[in-house]
């Protein structure tokens, strides 16, 4: 059955008899997980009426542990972006407890916001890619929206951990940081970069300082730091993700599967016009661009390579003094919901990105930095692997605003 | 004229690896079966579907490049080489180019005159092979037809330096380099049957200059031989176009096997390589390592050095027996058994192995075993049998596997040694011959031949020749 939220959905969603740690959750996944069975289109005419033949690595988990999938909701191309994304819509019509969405440059964490809950996007290689269709696999990150953090942490742990299907992830998965530290919740300090706040609105700059105002009030140290790097995030994503995605999107060529466009005259021209038709704006102009770099600049590509490991090891540096960073989740000025050219979408999602970039966790928060027409969402992160201490922060302030406030 | 000008050549061979499975999935490499059959979401690369690097593609690609002598890398990555073609079902083939898994490695060849040289290696690296294509050009549609059996079985590609400078010398690496990989146990390199492919670089400069000129790649040969006679067209057609201006552009010919020629195929196409996210580095170290390493048989140059000084065989006939593993093999346990080494290593040659291939068999499939083998030729060096009654059992142990003594008691061909017996045979065809005894003594040596001729017929061959003269030439004094 198809609706305006859902590509598929569950007359009578799948469920152990309500067994299970996350017995009776509702759960959306986006239509780029495959679910066994499923249009797993991804929101692409290049997988028109594709069905999924197994169920991603996320999804058998929540099956087992009790979840009831109600549906597979629409996408924007390959979840690029958050155009025609219709999980925040679930939210909001309370269809659903739990979503999850690939995270590529902060979808998850923006369309939480935008849905009025919470986003958090794993450290990468902490959930099992098996099953995502994907378009930048090394930034790609099976994401989970939840209105309560419990929930969030649940998911977490029942799809979390190795999987011989995504040999990418670290051997053994490693353990989480801090999981039996010593250190508590307590004395946490946070950054926030100089960069970062020079480069926000008047709006913005109003609402995130009154959000880190709020954290201070719960007991955390907020300090002030400078990372110059800061801008390069961009730019690195950029480069890097649009060579992947070209790459990630040359396996739909009508040949197996898929859109393939007829009256042509040969195979030449039949995987020509089929490409040329499966893909539209803006993903086709970043699998362009991708190609551009791949094959006319290559040195470009491989500088961005350079300078996201040099982004990687200041960041994690950052750690040794620091328990989280924090960021708005979305601009005031650009509404990712509507982001459509690749000009918006990396404004849209600038501040969600990096870590994407560097494969760190981020959480999205929301409610804690409303500006005069939304919500900028306030956005920690962690450093790689730190993910359960992270959901334990998060969760600490949650409770501590409420009971500030 | 031709002599003012030499060849630089360099050779690119892509091997296919003996493995079970693809190179990342586990679907069965056999390419030869009904089309598509062997083919999984993975291979076929549908969405949401990881690579998952096959071990033992990595153990026999290092295997292989242990064999040609080269240093493994540390850490090695996979690529991707971007290119658009039906054959290839994700746009991008997997192969190693920034990081390969081996360099540095060489073979030591001999040239006509019997001078060695030494060929370097540049790199040995490993990379899926792609689907194959079937264009149907007849009737009213012209259909293209993809079979997927082939995509992702795995391959290593080995790059010399432009070490090689004729024809000659190519084939002598070729036939080197196979006879290695073979013995490593890792690919059976045959060219003919498509599991082993081989490019040639070919460029010309003056003769003595160390000028790189363009090359030329030249592509589809299927044979040694073929390879060799493509790259003397080549060398002669590029000398021609030296002497008549003609400018020499880089591009890839094709070997034409009928017409003898290369003609022109497409301009060379260079797509980038971009390292893959999916597929994990490779590390490749220390026990890991030295376990691969010791599963590394010894190569057939040193073997046939081992030969001669443990077995004191001659040169000839070490290098004939180190060429092919299994016959090795064979040879050793042979002489395990305590069959003499010479005398094994000559039986094999000039007797076992022709009777075998007359029968259509070979060394693994027969049913004479090294032991039974050695048997045979310790009743022969024993003088329980002669040299003309041993071929005959040779014939009988092939076809059957009763034990050895059975079939030489059954079918008599113990050798008649008893001097009581000898004599007695003797004295009668002294008797039955009086002639030809009268002749002999009046000084006709030939007589001697005709009277043992007639002995050895009385004992159906079976008599022991030396002892059978010393009787006769005994009596007849």
């Amino acid at each position: 059955m198809q609706s305006e939220i859902f590509c598929h959905s569950e007359i009578s969603p799948h469920s152990t008899n309500g067994r299970g740690l996350l017995a009776n959750l509702r759960v959306a996944v986006q239509s780029g997980i495959s679910v066994r069975g499923w249009r797993t289109e991804a929101g692409c005419q290049a997988l028109q009426g594709f069905i999924a033949l197994e169920d991603a690595t996320a999804v058998e988990r929540l099956k087992l542990a009790g979840a009831r999938l109600a549906g597979n909701t629409h996408t924007s191309e390959m979840g690029f972006g958050l155009y025609r994304d219709t999980a925040p819509k679930a939210f909001r019509e309370g269809l659903v407890d739990i979503a999850l969405m690939t995270d590529t440059m902060g979808e998850a964490r923006a369309a939480a916001i935008s849905a009025g809950v919470c986003g958090f996007k794993p450290s990468y290689g902490q959930v099992s890619r098996f099953g995502l269709v994907g378009l930048v696999p090394s930034m790609d990150c099976c994401s989970i929206l939840g209105s309560r953090l419990k929930d969030i942490t649940n998911v977490f742990n029942v799809i979390r951990g190795g999987d011989d299907r995504d040999p990418s992830m670290p051997d053994p998965v490693s353990p989480l940081l801090n999981a039996s530290s010593k250190r508590t919740v307590e004395h946490v300090t946070a950054g926030v970069f100089t960069q970062c706040l020079q480069n926000l609105s008047v709006t913005e700059l109003e609402a995130f300082r009154a959000a880190l105002s709020r954290l201070e009030r719960t007991g955390i140290a907020v300090t002030e730091l400078s990372f110059d790097d800061f801008e390069l995030f961009r730019v690195a994503h950029h480069v890097i993700g649009s060579v992947e995605a070209s790459s990630s999107c040359g396996k739909f060529d009508g040949v197996r599967y898929g859109h393939r466009a007829g009256g042509s005259k040969n195979w030449n021209t039949m995987y020509l016009k089929s490409r040329a038709e499966s893909f539209s704006m803006p993903l086709k102009a970043y699998l362009f661009q991708g190609a551009y770099f791949q094959f006319e600049d290559y040195a470009a590509f491989e500088k961005a390579c350079k300078i996201r490991s040099v982004l990687i090891t200041g960041i994690q540096r950052l750690f040794d003094d620091l328990d989280i960073l924090v960021f708005p989740t979305r601009r005031a000025s650009a509404n990712p919901g509507s982001a459509n050219t690749l000009e918006t979408l990396y404004h849209a999602f600038s501040l969600t990105l990096p870590s994407n970039v560097t494969g760190q966790p981020a959480l999205a928060l929301p409610g804690l930095a409303p500006f005069e027409g939304g919500d900028l969402g306030l956005q920690i992160a962690g450093p790689l692997f730190g993910d359960e201490r992270l959901l334990r922060i998060a969760e600490q302030i949650v409770q501590d605003v409420e009971g500030t406030e | 004229m031709k002599n003012d000008y030499e060849a630089v050549i360099g050779l690119e061979i892509h091997v296919q690896l003996n493995c079970e499975t693809k190179m990342f999935c586990a679907c069965p490499n056999r390419p030869g079966d009904e089309p598509n059959r062997n083919t999984c979401p993975i291979c076929l690369w549908l969405p949401g579907n990881l690579p998952r690097f096959s071990e033992e593609a990595l153990e026999k690609a290092i295997l292989a490049s242990l064999a040609l002598e080269c240093e493994i890398q540390e850490e090695s990555a996979f690529d991707q080489k971007v290119y658009y073609y039906p054959d290839l079902p994700k746009g991008y083939q997997l192969s190693q180019f920034h990081m390969p898994l081996a360099k540095y490695g060489c073979l030591t060849i001999a040239d006509e005159s019997g001078a060695k040289r030494e060929i370097r290696i540049r790199k040995v690296h490993m990379e899926e092979d792609v689907a194959r294509l079937v264009h149907e050009n007849e009737g009213r549609t012209p259909v293209s037809l993809v079979d997927f059996n082939r995509a992702g079985v795995p391959l290593v590609e080995i790059v010399t330096e432009p070490d090689l400078c004729n024809p000659g010398d190519a084939m002598e690496f070729l036939k080197a380099l196979i006879r290695r990989i073979r013995t490593s146990g890792s690919s059976e390199c045959s060219m003919e049957q498509g599991t082993m492919r081989v490019d040639a670089n070919v460029s010309i400069r003056p003769r003595g200059s160390d000028e790189l000129n363009s090359k030329v790649e030249i592509k589809n040969m299927n044979s040694i031989r073929n390879v060799g006679d493509a790259i003397a067209y080549e060398i002669r057609r590029q000398v021609n176009c030296f002497r008549t201006g003609e400018p020499i552009v880089i591009h890839t010919r094709l070997w034409d096997p009928e017409k003898r020629v290369t003609s022109p195929m497409r301009g060379k196409f260079e797509g980038p390589c971009v390292p893959d996210p999916s597929v994990p580095r490779i590390v490749v170290a220390g026990e890991y390592l030295q376990r691969i390493r010791n599963l590394l048989p010894e190569m057939p140059e040193m073997k046939a050095e081992r030969f001669v000084k443990d077995y004191g065989l001659t040169r000839e006939e070490s290098l004939m027996l180190s060429a092919e593993r299994g016959l090795s093999e064979y040879f050793e346990a042979a002489v395990s058994c305590d069959a003499p080494p010479r005398l094994a290593a000559q039986w094999i040659s000039a007797h076992l192995l022709p009777t075998l291939k007359e029968r259509g068999e070979t060394l693994s499939t027969s049913l004479l075993t090294p032991e039974r083998f050695a048997g045979l030729l310790l009743m022969l060096e024993h003088d329980e049998i002669n040299s003309s009654t041993a071929k005959e059992v040779l014939k009988r142990i092939v076809e059957s596997d009763a034990p050895l003594g059975e079939i030489v008691e059954q079918g008599g061909y113990r050798q008649v040694s008893s001097v009581e017996e000898l004599e007695v045979i003797v004295d009668r065809v002294l008797e039955e011959n009086i002639s030809a005894v009268e002749n002999y003594r009046k000084g006709a040596s030939k007589a001697l031949g005709f009277l043992m001729g007639q002995a050895m017929q009385a004992t159906k061959g079976k008599a022991n020749p030396l002892r059978l003269k010393e009787i006769m030439m005994r009596k007849l004094e």
